[in-house]
């Protein structure tokens, strides 16, 4: 913007106490990184090339620009702020008090790395077992009765004719097709041209089939119990046939089931087995429910990455709660926002006087595109079609 | 900035700024509302320049976005070349020249002869995530090759803004080609301003009247939260119909200008209407 951008590189005493702005820059890019705000390489060079382009007498100006040049998202602003005011000290700041940052930004990111460490560990240990576990919840595990074989004949139909109507949802996108479809004028042209110009055929175009994602939410408490391992099972099974689904369990917290429900886990044998492997492992099965707690918990750790518009979000629970109802219509119209449908299965819905009344229940309706019943086969027959809106 | 009808602030100038001097595009994140798609007209008229623009929704495809050809030309001149008893090579190079090519935004944007233009790629939350890889690679390089003709390069490097309502989250690596702008709603001083701007016949008191009923509304939990655009279509909702201060009928008559889902109008009924109003109009009706 003026001649003390030029300035910026050579050395000598800068306006903010230090002379080497590319490692001021990189220990600040580290302190944010220290902080789980995502900085890359690429960020700290646009910021560089930012700050020689900006009024470095200017500190908002300075600021202003290293906000636009890291990326920072709103969400990320307060750490921004915070470490923003320790990196960039006052004009007026004299020699003495850029030595004195040296030492905090080396203390800060000392005392940063346990906060980075524990992001990385969480996020390399994808069930998640360790995180959200309550002590004073009571513990309560039992071993699954043994699964009917009738029942599993049945599911294996459904299965079948499940993978059949999960693939018929089709894209918006046109893509070139040796079968029916629109005509394809760019490629007909083409062709022609191979033939001196006549059209002895026409290429086409067609919608491609597109599988929806599946993300799984299925309440564990207690009150579900006659329900969910019927419900775990036709789970596993829709995980089959879904182009990628991911499965989270929660009751009083979540927790993410995908990696223990494994693709050979459907032969009846295994299933009893995985499902007491899980009442092992995931806390507080068959106890209470906190259902706005655990929604507000995947909108914030899962959402992004696992939910988008072609997503199908299906939450299995009765809705019955004992915790705060205000995050689960925060969280709820957080998924509604985002996922193509979402659809509520409730095991209490297949009684025909049943209303949403439940105060969680009552709390979700507003964003769930449909409620449904989940006590028998037949009711998860109807869901189907659905599945593919 | 202002003259062009935009009350700005010093972020975005700032953004607006280093976009132009890194040569990088500007991703420009916010509500819907907050005057994203505004930003990149002003910039246009700033620079006196064209403005481009590509509006994105799912199933955008590069036939939409880049080029196509003129089908129907080519057939009248497929026939005629025939008749003129010409080689099939001859008709081929004759058919597949730029007169017979049909540019849409992306490529128009990088021919334009004399002057850079303004880009704006919009709502592109809405395309799907192959249209963002193709697009990062024409935000790279700003050069797109078509089979029949050959590489076309960029003749002056196109001013990009890009827009997203965060429907869903824009890849990293093309988060990381852009620079970065979020946009929040205004404050109330700047939302008084732009009223006043742009509604000038709402006068001092209706300007400042609406600007606190709304930033009142943001407070409150709604389903569609109003944005400038909004409160500027209400204004001048009151003003043609004579109103220059708030008053609860006008406001009944007038309220579906600012909220545009049912839940909403019918949250804000009664008592809570009431009480907003009373934000609203307290500190003018005691000055006038």
């Amino acid at each position: 913007m003026n001649a003390a951008a030029q300035a910026a590189p050579e050395p000598g005493p800068g306006p903010f106490g230090t002379d080497n702005w590319a490692g001021h820059l990189a220990r600040f890019g580290r302190a944010l990184r220290g902080r789980g705000v995502r900085v890359a390489l690429s960020d700290e060079a646009d910021g560089l090339e930012a700050l020689t382009c900006a009024d470095l007498s200017d500190r908002d100006e300075v600021y202003r620009a290293l906000l636009v040049a890291f990326k920072i998202r709103p969400h990320q602003r307060a750490i921004f702020d915070e470490l923003f005011e320790r990196f960039w000290a006052l004009p007026a700041a004299p020699r003495r008090a850029s030595r004195a940052l040296g030492q905090t930004v080396r203390k800060r990111s000392a005392g940063a790395h346990p906060a980075a460490e524990a992001v990385e560990v969480d996020a390399a240990s994808p069930s998640g077992e360790d995180v959200g576990y309550s002590p004073d919840a009571v513990l309560r595990k039992k071993p699954f009765d043994e699964c009917a074989p009738e029942d599993l004949a049945a599911m294996e139909s459904l299965i079948a004719r499940l993978a059949l109507r999960l693939a018929t949802r089709r894209s918006r996108r046109l893509v070139p097709t040796a079968k029916r479809g629109v005509a394809d004028l760019r490629r007909s042209f083409r062709r022609a041209l191979a033939h001196g110009g006549e059209f002895l055929s026409l290429a086409r175009r067609a919608r491609p089939l597109e599988q929806p994602r599946l993300v799984v939410l299925c309440d564990t408490s207690g009150s579900m119990d006659p329900h969910v391992r019927f419900l775990l099972q036709f789970v596993v099974a829709l995980g089959r046939v879904a182009k990628k689904s991911e499965i989270f369990a929660f009751n009083t917290s979540l927790v993410r089931i995908t990696p223990l429900l494994g693709p050979k886990t459907l032969s009846p044998g295994l299933i009893q087995a995985t499902l007491a492997r899980l009442a092992r492992q995931v806390p507080d099965w068959s106890g209470g429910t906190r259902i706005g707690e655990c929604l507000r918990d995947f909108v914030d750790r899962h959402l992004g990455a696992q939910v988008d518009h072609r997503t199908v979000v299906l939450i299995f629970s009765d809705g019955l709660d004992r915790g705060d109802v205000a995050p689960v219509a925060e969280a709820m119209r957080a998924l509604s926002d985002r996922a193509r449908a979402i659809l509520w299965l409730n095991p209490l819905a297949g009684d025909a006087r049943y209303e949403p009344s439940a105060r969680a229940m009552a709390a979700a309706m507003p964003y769930v595109s449909r409620l449904l019943p989940a006590h028998n086969l037949e009711s998860l027959e109807r869901l189907v079609p659905l599945m593919s809106l | 900035m202002e003259r062009e009808g935009y009350i700005g602030d010093p972020g975005i100038a700032t953004a607006l700024y280093l976009s132009r001097e890194m040569r990088r595009p500007l991703l420009i994140e916010g509500d819907a509302g907050v005057g994203k798609t505004e930003i990149a007209k002003v910039l246009a008229r700033l620079l006196d320049t064209e403005l481009i623009r590509l509006q994105c929704y799912e199933g955008l495809d590069v036939a939409t976005a880049l080029y196509e050809w003129n089908y129907q030309r080519q057939m009248l001149r497929l026939r005629l070349a025939e008749g003129e008893g010409k080689s099939a090579g001859e008709i081929e190079d004759l058919i597949f020249g730029r007169e017979y090519l049909l540019e849409r935004p992306l490529l128009r944007a990088i021919t334009r002869p004399t002057k850079a233009p303004v880009l704006l790629i919009d709502e592109i939350d809405r395309a799907d995530d192959g249209f963002e890889a193709f697009l990062l690679e024409v935000l790279s390089d700003f050069q797109v090759t078509i089979p029949e003709i050959g590489t076309i390069r960029a003749e002056h490097v196109p001013h990009v803004v890009l827009t997203s309502n965060r429907t869903r989250e824009i890849g990293d690596a093309l988060r990381r080609r852009c620079l970065y702008l979020y946009l929040d709603h205004p404050t109330l001083e700047k939302e008084v301003r732009i009223l006043t701007l742009r509604v000038p016949q709402a006068g001092a008191r209706l300007s400042a009247e609406v600007g606190r009923f709304v930033q009142a509304l943001r407070g409150r939990r709604l389903h569609k939260t109003p944005g400038v655009a909004e409160s500027l279509d209400w204004a001048q909702a009151l003003v043609r119909l004579g109103n220059d201060h708030l008053d609860r009928e006008a406001v009944e008559e007038t309220l579906g200008c600012l909220l545009k889902d049912k839940n909403d109008l019918t949250d804000l009924s009664g008592a809570a209407l009431d009480e907003t109003l009373a934000m609203a109009t307290s500190a003018s009706g005691s000055a006038g």
